[in-house]
């Protein structure tokens, strides 16, 4: 039988038994549901770890001393701990020349005030270096060199956010507006001078983010929080202190540090480490991941949801399998005579066999398509929300999750299918 | 066109011996006869017919079909004949309510891999000559019981068989719808086709060109 024809009949059958099929295509969809959701959290996640390892480079690592909270045991979070300093991120810059980069960073934070305008904000203290970790911006003016730190110069650069080319619905409603943000777009600090604290700062660059939608950082979620003003470390080192950060007192955060190559991350991981005990008596408690470690830790909670939606949508598509394989085995029997009847007319097993398949698929795949009109709906709807894993949805995901529930309607129907088949002609036509 | 040397049929029983339908059947058909196979209950008459339709093969003997034995035919080789070489009649029609008149006639010619458009015009011309023209579009479940009959005699007829079995066809008709039906059976003998017919009504027997008379498994005349 050509199959424009066995289609049309299983379709048929579908529509006559409304409540059976729309039953059916209920257990289906949710599992098209959530075979959807996970889909999308995985390739957002494959996706982000892979970009994120791309502008941050293979090579990167952070060295920092371990916080008090990660410490385990009492004794430990009590003990006196060294911090690491900026002469230890000179000292590896300086046994290490082959090092890409080698950043240290510092935080603190200020009241920053220029005219009428006044609004606390974190400052970030780099060197130079700093800029080789993932530039993505757009500068005016110029940024902090080398002479800025060796002279304790009382500059700083602005880093204006970029903003989105359609703005998602959530920030309409929740997003709060962000003043600072605000006040550098509109009032051109670019040579102007502001005060921080106690002390007068010239704006000597500012660095415009590109759009949203374009920069890669929105759809990463790695980096730690990000100060938005940018100062000379030495400077920070001594006019603000180290007040926003974890460091102790006369430290610095961390140092971030690119071994050029992610061959090259555990050999300098070993050597860094070395160099640093070595500086610091063994005394300093720390604490070197690499880009990939943090990356992992970071979506280790995604993994976790990404595994319950698997499980529900693995278990739905079970529910709707079997549901499926009770409807056809229930249809069979009610349906002996019909089977009986197109026997006799001349249909062989296989005639039969496929029937009864292409009916479950077209289950399955009704179903599906179900299924995939709700989540891509509720896809959308968590993507306007601002839920950023939500906007890496690919158009093969609908094909991918369609298929699966196919599949399962083709396998669900394959035992009935095969009972079907074999009944006795005779027997079946006989059957009232 | 019909030859059967010792057909026999046992039934298997749960129990040491089977059931003996067919005790050892020799008789022939020939092409263009109009048989009618009678005999009371259980006699056999349509065990024979299933496996003269290709139902069912016999326990042992030979059933040679056109000249070839079919009796140890595969069951796809058997589905295969039953949709090209015969067609059947059924007492109790048989057809599937939920499709058309129409859709019904066009079964085994969408089995057999006929164009959908062409299998649409035969099935009309099909319905045209048993008298349905009108009904085409109806459901078996709006058609009267000799409507539905001449829908079964038209779905035999799609595939052009070279053999028509008829079981009991006017068993659920009334005696006029009997007749047309059994007018009908008859226009289509004349017209070259071999029909073999079960009953039991000896007067329905009469109007065949030969009446092969069973009873317990045997041919008696």
């Amino acid at each position: 039988m050509r199959l424009s024809e066995s289609l049309r009949t299983g379709a048929l059958e579908i529509y006559h038994h409304k409540m059976r099929s729309f039953l059916t295509f209920f257990a289906i969809s949710i599992g098209v549901i959530s075979i959807m959701y996970s889909l999308t959290l995985t390739y957002s996640m494959s996706t982000a770890t892979k970009n994120a390892l791309n502008v941050a480079g293979h090579g990167r690592m952070l060295v920092q001393t371990r916080r008090y909270y990660q410490e385990t045991t009492s004794m430990d979070k009590k003990e006196a701990r060294d911090s690491l300093t900026l002469e230890d991120a000179l000292a590896i810059r300086k046994i290490f020349p082959d090092l890409p980069m080698v950043s240290p960073l510092m935080f603190s934070g200020v009241e920053f005030s220029h005219q009428d305008f006044n609004d606390w904000n974190g400052v970030a203290g780099i060197t130079p270096e700093w800029k080789k970790r993932g530039w993505i911006y757009k500068v005016h003016g110029r940024f902090i060199n080398q002479h800025d730190v060796d002279t304790y110069a009382r500059v700083c650069v602005l880093i204006q956010r970029g903003g989105w080319f359609k703005k998602p619905q959530w920030m309409k409603f929740y997003g709060w507006t962000d003043e600072f943000q605000g006040y550098i777009k509109h009032n051109g600090l670019l040579g102007k001078t502001v005060r921080m604290g106690d002390n007068l700062y010239t704006v000597i660059g500012i660095l415009e983010e590109p759009p949203l939608e374009k920069n890669p950082k929105t759809f990463l979620d790695i980096e730690e929080w990000e100060a938005r003003i940018l100062v000379p470390i030495t400077t920070m080192q001594r006019l603000m202190g180290n007040r926003w950060g974890w460091a102790e007192e006369g430290g610095i955060e961390s140092i971030q540090v690119d071994a050029g190559s992610e061959r090259m991350v555990p050999v300098y991981k070993r050597r860094i480490e070395k160099v640093l005990q070595a500086r610091h008596g063994g005394r300093l408690r720390l604490d070197i991941k690499d880009f990939g470690e943090i990356i992992k830790t970071k979506l280790t909670d995604k993994h976790r949801t990404m595994y319950i939606m698997m499980v529900i949508g693995a278990i739905a598509i079970l529910a709707g399998g079997i549901g499926i394989m009770n409807v056809t085995l229930a249809t069979i029997y009610s349906r002996i005579k019909e089977i009986g009847i197109r026997r006799s007319i001349g249909a062989t097993r296989g005639d039969i066999m496929m029937q009864f398949l292409i009916e479950a698929m077209l289950l399955g795949f009704f179903g599906g398509i179900a299924g995939i009109l709700i989540s891509m709906s509720g896809i959308q709807y968590l993507a306007s929300k601002g839920d950023t894993d939500m906007m890496m949805v690919q158009w093969w995901m609908p094909l991918v999750a369609v298929l699966f529930a196919v599949m399962t309607g083709f396998l669900a129907a394959l035992y009935p299918a095969y009972q079907a088949s074999k009944l006795d002609p005779v027997e079946a036509l006989r059957y009232e | 066109m019909i030859k059967c040397e010792n057909l026999q049929k046992v039934y298997p029983l749960k129990k040491l011996h089977g059931y003996p339908a067919l005790k050892g059947l020799d008789f022939s058909i020939e092409e263009g006869e109009f048989a009618a196979i009678t005999g009371p209950s259980g006699c056999g008459k349509s065990t024979l017919l299933n496996i003269l339709g290709f139902l069912d093969n016999p326990s042992s003997g030979h059933y040679l079909f056109r000249g070839r034995n079919v009796s140890t035919f595969s069951d796809s080789e058997r589905s295969h004949l039953r949709l090209s070489e015969v067609g059947f009649v059924f007492q109790s029609f048989n057809l599937l309510p939920r499709f058309s008149a129409l859709d019904n006639v066009r079964l085994p010619m969408l089995y057999l891999g006929t164009d959908s458009d062409e299998s649409r015009v035969k099935a009309a011309a099909l319905l045209e000559r048993v008298g349905l023209a009108d009904k085409a579009d109806h459901s078996p479940l709006e058609l009267s019981g000799g409507e539905r009959q001449r829908v079964g005699v038209a779905r035999a007829l799609a595939n052009d068989p070279k053999l028509l079995l008829a079981d009991e066809p006017t068993g659920n008709l009334d005696s006029k719808n009997g007749v047309e039906v059994m007018a009908l059976l008859k226009d289509l003998n004349a017209a070259g086709l071999t029909v073999i017919m079960v009953t039991h009504d000896m007067a329905l027997a009469k109007a065949a060109s030969r009446v092969i008379r069973m009873k317990d498994g045997l041919i008696e005349a």
